[in-house]
């Protein structure tokens, strides 16, 4: 797995760590790229109060390879916010996962986390599996996830079809839609990575 | 006059189901041709336009349609684009994430690839997306919006008419253009539209009103009720289904 930040690319191997410790508001989202099969546990502890975290991420996964990312996001500190945004694409006969937890210390009261993981199949043969958990030790606390998966809307497809543009480019562009709201925060180096692993799907 | 579509004893049903909606549909429209077809809910108006521009969800299960000489029955979707044929839609889907400038100039290459031809150049597409902005009333920041994403419902036609004046097609389908539009809206629109139609263009305008008809002045209007058209005649007709509704076809 190669595992990019909104910037750069961080890490390689077939099994990578990221810990973070969060002591003050990030200025901008943090996001998280995963690009072909492999590894990736995101421990992400929020130790201070009055913090609001926006993460990021997307996974994209196709052919034979096998993708799990989990997400540890613990909230050991009240009153701080966080939500998560994973998108993810599986394409070929791959298989992906993706573990969301989000877990609330007894004395983290007021907290507030949400998480959401929205998955695209392109094949019939691939396997995507979504396992969002919630363990929460405070009482005073609002949280929620969610989790989809879905294939591409035909009717976008169709429409884009009837302006001459091809089925390849067509199924291109709903990956590029579907993405959106995680690519906006990328630089145009790791951008111009996803789009090369896009373009290579089936 | 040289025909551009032929439509002859056209049947056609949901994929997956028997219910026949197209029941031996017969239209010819020839070059610089405005033709309107007008009739109630069900009549499968909208089964017609999907049929033309090849939606995968509706199968065809008789007849035959040319178009400039060609099969389109043979031909995909992109294909029939390529070919000149375009579909206003009645309700133009929203692409969260893709510009209304990446989503065009895609399409231009899309089709200047399947023609053998080199990509448009930057400078090239902003000229030219320019000057059919211009020429449809829309204002450029578009250009940077999202396909449609939160657009009010004029907002929607003016950009399905702004991107038929991007592919310059040989014949337009307007698809229930009108619905869903406030009086001025739709004047802009027909106005796009009238400044967009030559003597080489021809259009099919698919309606259950007058008031667009008034707009864009039809040479040919047909009534289709029931899968089949009914009834074929001049503007002249137009006023008739007002004065009587279709119940008197």
């Amino acid at each position: 797995m190669i595992l990019f930040d909104g910037q750069r690319k961080i890490a390689e191997g077939g099994r990578i760590e990221f810990r973070e410790h969060i002591t003050e508001s990030p200025s901008a989202p943090l996001t998280l790229v995963c690009l072909d099969g492999g590894e990736a546990v995101f421990d992400i502890d929020i130790d201070a109060p009055g913090i609001s975290l926006d993460l990021r991420g997307l996974y994209v996964c196709g052919g034979d390879t096998r993708l799990r990312v989990t997400v540890n996001m613990r909230h050991n500190a009240g009153g701080s916010s966080s939500t998560q945004l994973f998108k993810g694409i599986a394409g070929g006969n791959s298989n992906s996962r993706f573990d969301g937890r989000i877990v609330v210390a007894r004395d983290a009261q007021k907290t507030e986390a949400y998480q959401t993981n929205r998955n695209l199949l392109l094949s019939r043969s691939a396997v995507v599996e979504t396992l969002p958990q919630l363990e929460i030790y405070a009482d005073d606390v609002k949280c929620s996830h969610g989790a989809t998966a879905g294939k591409l809307d035909e009717d976008e497809q169709f429409y884009m079809r009837s302006r001459g543009i091809s089925l390849e480019e067509a199924r291109r562009l709903q990956m590029v839609s579907f993405l959106a709201p995680v690519m906006e925060g990328l630089d145009e180096e790791v951008k111009s990575q996803v789009n090369d692993c896009l373009a290579a799907l089936k | 006059m040289k025909e551009i579509l032929k439509i002859k004893d056209l049947h056609a049903v949901i994929s997956g189901t028997d219910k026949e909606i197209l029941k031996g549909v017969d239209l010819t429209v020839c070059e610089g041709e405005i033709h309107a077809v007008m009739g109630p809910n069900g009549a499968g108006k909208s089964t017609l336009s999907c049929v033309l521009t090849g939606k995968p969800q509706y199968e065809v299960t008789g007849g035959s349609i040319e178009f400039m000489g060609r099969n389109l029955l043979e031909m995909s979707p992109e294909e029939r684009s390529w070919a000149g044929l375009f579909m206003s839609f009645q309700y133009p889907v929203e692409i969260p994430g893709v510009s209304i400038s990446n989503f065009m100039k895609t399409a231009l290459n899309c089709r200047r690839e399947a023609c053998g031809e080199a990509p448009i150049s930057g400078a090239d597409f902003l000229k030219l997306m320019r000057r059919k902005m211009e020429l449809v009333k829309m204002n450029p920041d578009f250009a940077k919006r999202d396909v449609n994403a939160g657009f009010s419902g004029g907002e929607k036609k003016k950009n399905e008419i702004f991107q038929m004046a991007m592919l310059d097609p040989t014949l337009s389908i307007l698809d229930e253009t009108d619905s869903g539009l406030d009086v001025d809206a739709l004047r802009t629109v027909a106005e796009g539209v009238n400044l967009l139609k030559t003597p080489q263009k021809s259009i099919i305008v698919i309606t259950h009103y007058q008031r667009l008809l008034e707009l864009i002045v039809p040479d040919h209007v047909h009534i289709l009720k029931g899968g089949k058209i009914v009834c074929s005649g001049s503007r002249e007709l137009v006023t008739r289904i007002e004065e009587q509704g279709y119940d008197s076809f």
